[in-house]
């Protein structure tokens, strides 16, 4: 059971949940709720079927000979696969995304103990429905303090 | 000055707020607006307000102190208000839709659920149970095969991985289920194969931890479970009161 200090894995409900009063305003999500591309959209991929198709080769070799010990594989893969294409693109992305958002001069106003919410992205797995092209959706935020980065 | 508001309470919540404060630097004072036998906590905004962390931290601190002390409408995040009066304003001709919400969700709390598959023990399972991947694998490597053959055999492989964390994901949710008044699915973000919020009464808190602690024992390390609250019913209100009401 979890309370405070994990609060960004139930970001979503915070800012996406909750009784909502039309007539009221919101105030600007500008550094947590910047573009973001939807990154579910990797599983269904070019980048991630060659992804898979590697994965399996490396992992179905391990059964068959002893030459790389499963360690080494692992690391291999990670490296490789799951954090190289994928995850780099897009952060690239988001990345652009808050430059075009955020003005560069904006950052001094800021109180230097605090970094802005900032979003993260992950690729991994989805569901069915998320099968075409990629989709750019305003959300999805996932700031982190900048010691976790 | 504009009013941010957290919360909606009935007017006989205790409100027990000391030593919060809510958004802005320095965190704002934390006031009440009393209207139509209701409360709403909201603190004044400040001029101009850009989310942080701190400030979705303030605003959950908030809540969860109100949600811990009884039964509390969570507003979405930021919700900012001209002034204290329209927010008065708002409690009375919402009252009846609030009221009624409040009633319902009485003594009850929600419980989100997140699972998260390790790609890579997935990817083995799947290739243990599916006699038919391995072969392809091995033919593929036989014959050196081209991109396109490799791109469909990744599809597959890929499907069947999803297939598999779906799966688990119906499972976890129908073991749920039965634990829940409602049931509230909300988008797989960050990653994850299951983002499950239930409304549960208050003294089922412990069953459910108790079943989440089996079916992450069940899925023998192929997938982390975490198991967030209790939580103010954020899944569980209405996102907006019916314009007949007011």
């Amino acid at each position: 059971m979890s309370r405070a200090g994990t609060l960004y894995d139930v970001l979503d409900l915070i800012l996406d949940k909750g009784i909502v009063i039309d007539v009221f305003a919101r105030v600007s999500l500008i550094g947590i709720e910047i573009l973001t591309v939807d990154v579910r959209i990797v599983v269904a991929s070019v980048d991630t079927y060659l992804r898979f198709a590697e994965m399996t080769n490396r992992l179905d070799l391990t059964h068959n000979s002893k030459a790389q010990t499963l360690p080494e594989m692992i690391g291999d893969i990670t490296e490789k696969g799951a954090q190289g294409k994928g995850r780099g693109a897009l952060s690239g992305a988001a990345e652009a995304v808050g430059d075009i958002v955020r003005p560069k001069g904006s950052r001094k106003e800021d109180d230097g103990d605090e970094e802005e919410a900032k979003p993260r992205q992950r690729a991994r797995s989805a569901s069915d429905e998320e099968k075409a092209k990629p989709r750019v959706r305003a959300r999805r935020p996932r700031p982190d303090d900048e010691d976790a980065r | 000055m504009s009013t941010c508001v957290y919360g909606i309470v009935a007017d006989s919540h205790p409100l027990g707020l000391d030593g919060l404060r809510g958004i802005g630097a320095p965190g704002s004072e934390v006031r009440v607006v009393g209207e139509a036998g209701l409360a709403a906590v909201v603190s004044t905004a400040p001029e101009r307000v850009r989310a942080k962390r701190r400030d979705v931290l303030a605003h959950q601190a908030l809540l969860d102190r109100l949600g811990g002390q009884g039964t509390v409408l969570p507003m979405r995040f930021g919700t900012v208000a001209p002034s204290d009066e329209a927010v008065a304003g708002e409690l009375r001709a919402g009252a009846g839709h609030y009221r009624s919400l409040l009633e319902e969700l009485r003594g009850r709390v929600e419980l989100n659920v997140r699972a998260a598959h390790s790609e890579e023990a997935v990817l083995r399972e799947v290739l243990r149970e599916d006699e038919g991947l391995r072969e392809t694998c091995a033919e593929l490597r036989a014959a050196g095969a081209g991109i396109g053959d490799r791109l469909a055999f990744g599809e597959s492989v890929a499907r069947a991985v999803e297939a598999r964390c779906r799966r688990d994901a119906d499972r976890v949710t129908g073991a749920l289920r039965g634990h829940a008044e409602r049931v509230s699915l909300g988008p797989l973000v960050n990653g994850c194969s299951l983002n499950l919020s239930i409304l549960v009464d208050r003294d089922r808190v412990g069953a459910v931890e108790r079943e989440v602690d089996r079916l992450r024992e069940a899925l023998d390390g192929l997938a982390d479970i975490r198991l967030h609250g209790p939580l103010s019913p954020y899944s569980f209100v209405a996102a907006g009161r019916p314009a007949a009401a007011g």
